[in-house]
């Protein structure tokens, strides 16, 4: 238990000093900015099309109820905010083993006390940390509409996205670590990394309208099928089994995988 | 204190080492030598668990490396040919991140640390950071993360590799040091590997040769000094070949 916080303190404080972190904050507060912004204008410029059509267009006025802000701006935002985690979470996990490699630390880990798995956690551990303070500034924005919007969006759809984006988040670190114990080479692990978290994304095309035999199985696999849930607003204990389920499966991947090179 | 049994290890067809073994007491300092490719560092790896041996048994301080590995590896300090070191940390955050992972209750620290800094003349660096030190110094952090939690057995491949000669003494003093009895402190056991001859015969005791990943000699310093050997003289005859080997003395544990 010691050991994982040491070992979460160094890659966090590495984080900091590197300064991937600083990047990385940045970058995720100028993007979800920017998409909140751009959602935001849309919103209102379709919001006083519908008004100005009230008088001749009957139907806008039907239109202009199912207008809110819930369903066309928190979804599309906490939507949008998937693909921009898609790069800078390998970002920030292509190093956490493959940079121990490149340095010779490794020699130094696996030589240490501590147990595998303790080093594994510890690391995942740094990134979940980082991911936090990514999620918690996504929740900045939707923050503001409590303060001004009128009426305000619906707390529960607002509270079960953000943990949808954060589930996905935690779930693209596990696989980013797991890609980085692969590899000594930093860019290898993040496009690997990448590449495995769009795969989860893109197991939804592969999923027919019959969600039977390997259908049925692609379909739970699949991160959308289950984010869209959470997205709606609802919060069912299959769809977190799913992300529970799916990053312990890559922490126990990234663990056997360094312990290969262990016993190679 | 280290015992290795019949290690060997085997990389794909070749046998990188074969059948080798020897026991290290509390005290000893024990030069490694054997040309490149020897087998060195592969056998220090497996003594220190970071590569398991194809067959064969590590033993520290009565722990199998293998079957009671955080009991064993809390007994080893380590210097591998590359020092482990993170280019991004301070040297005295390093130091303390070593002897944290190494089990060290966090109170004790401290003054782990500032002793280990002490020993290899690093108090002056201790909040530079380490990517910025020349290669020597790298190598004293290195040197500095092997002791700080005061391991009774210590494994260093290739210590003093781009030191300077005054620091290459104090290095020698260092270790002369841990092998030698203290009040109220335990002995170490030292294994170093070198190249450098004059080094060996200035602070081991005993030496073992290998070559091609056998073992060729292991034989205390004295006995060969009394028969009026030099070391120049045993690696010439038992690496290179130039005389027929005396009978008995190879594989003689
Ligand atoms: N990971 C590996 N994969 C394949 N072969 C290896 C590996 N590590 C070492 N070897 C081989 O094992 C043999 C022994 O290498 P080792 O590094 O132990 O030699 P050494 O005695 O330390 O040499 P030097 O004096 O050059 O440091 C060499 O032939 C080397 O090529
Ligand atoms: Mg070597």
């Amino acid at each position: 238990m010691n050991g994982i916080t040491v070992i979460a303190g160094r890659e966090l404080r590495s984080f900091f000093v590197m300064p991937v972190a600083y990047v990385v904050l940045t970058l995720f507060a100028l993007l979800s900015g920017f998409f909140f912004l751009s959602k935001l204008l849309d919103f209102n410029f379709t919001l006083m099309q519908l008004q100005n059509n009230l008088a001749f267009d009957p139907r806008a006025a039907d239109q202009l109820l199912l207008w809110n802000l819930n369903d066309a701006l928190i979804t599309p935002y906490l939507a949008s905010l998937l693909s921009i985690l898609l790069f800078l979470v390998p970002g920030v996990t292509m190093g956490l083993f493959s940079s121990e490699k490149a340095n010779g630390t490794d020699e130094l880990l696996l030589t240490s006390p501590l147990p595998i798995s303790s080093i594994v956690l510890g690391k995942y551990l740094a990134v979940v940390v980082l991911v936090s303070l990514l999620v918690g500034m996504a929740a900045l924005f939707p923050c503001l509409l409590f303060l001004y919007g009128d009426p305000a969006p619906d707390l529960g759809l607002v509270l079960s996205g953000l943990l949808g984006l954060y589930l996905v988040g935690l779930l693209y670190a596990s696989v980013g670590l797991f890609a980085s114990s692969l590899t000594h080479n930093q860019i290898i692990a993040f496009f690997l990394a990448f590449v495995l978290c769009l795969g989860l994304l893109l197991l939804e095309l592969g999923v027919g309208d019959s969600a039977r035999g390997l259908g049925g199985v692609v379909a739970y696999l699949s991160l959308v099928e289950h984010f869209d849930n959470l997205l709606r607003g609802v919060v069912d204990t299959g769809d977190l089994g799913y992300f529970f389920v799916m990053i312990g499966s890559f922490l126990l991947l990234s663990k056997a995988s360094v312990e290969s090179v262990r016993w190679r | 204190m280290i015992e290795a049994k019949q290690l060997s290890k085997r990389f794909g067809d070749r046998l990188a080492v074969d059948q080798l073994s020897f026991s290290i007491e509390r005290g000893e300092v024990v030069g490694f030598l054997g040309p490149n490719g020897a087998g060195k560092t592969t056998t220090m790896r497996m003594l220190t668990g970071f590569t398991p041996p194809s067959s064969g048994k590590v033993i520290v301080g009565g722990h199998d490396l293998f079957e009671e590995p955080a009991a064993a590896r809390r007994l080893v300090g380590y210097l591998p040919e590359t020092p482990p070191l993170y280019p991004e940390m301070t040297v005295a955050g390093y130091l303390r991140f070593v002897a944290r992972i190494q089990g060290l209750p966090k109170r004790d620290c401290a003054e782990a640390v500032d002793r280990a800094m002490e020993r290899c003349g690093l108090k002056e660096q201790r909040r530079r950071i380490i990517g910025d030190l020349s290669k020597g110094y790298r190598q004293r952090v290195g040197i500095a993360q092997a002791i700080v939690h005061s391991p009774p057995v210590l494994i260093l491949d290739e210590p003093t590799v781009g030191l300077d000669p005054a620091q290459i003494s104090d290095i020698r003093d260092l270790i002369a040091d841990l092998s030698s009895a203290r009040e109220g402190e335990l002995q170490h056991a030292v294994i170093l590997s070198t190249h450098i001859l004059p080094e060996v015969e200035a602070i081991c005791r005993r030496i073992i040769m290998i070559q091609e990943g056998t073992k060729r000699l292991d034989r205390p310093l004295d006995e060969l000094k009394a028969e009026g050997q030099t070391l120049q003289m045993l690696f010439a005859r038992e690496i290179v070949g130039e005389q027929v080997p005396s009978a008995g003395q190879g594989g003689a544990a």
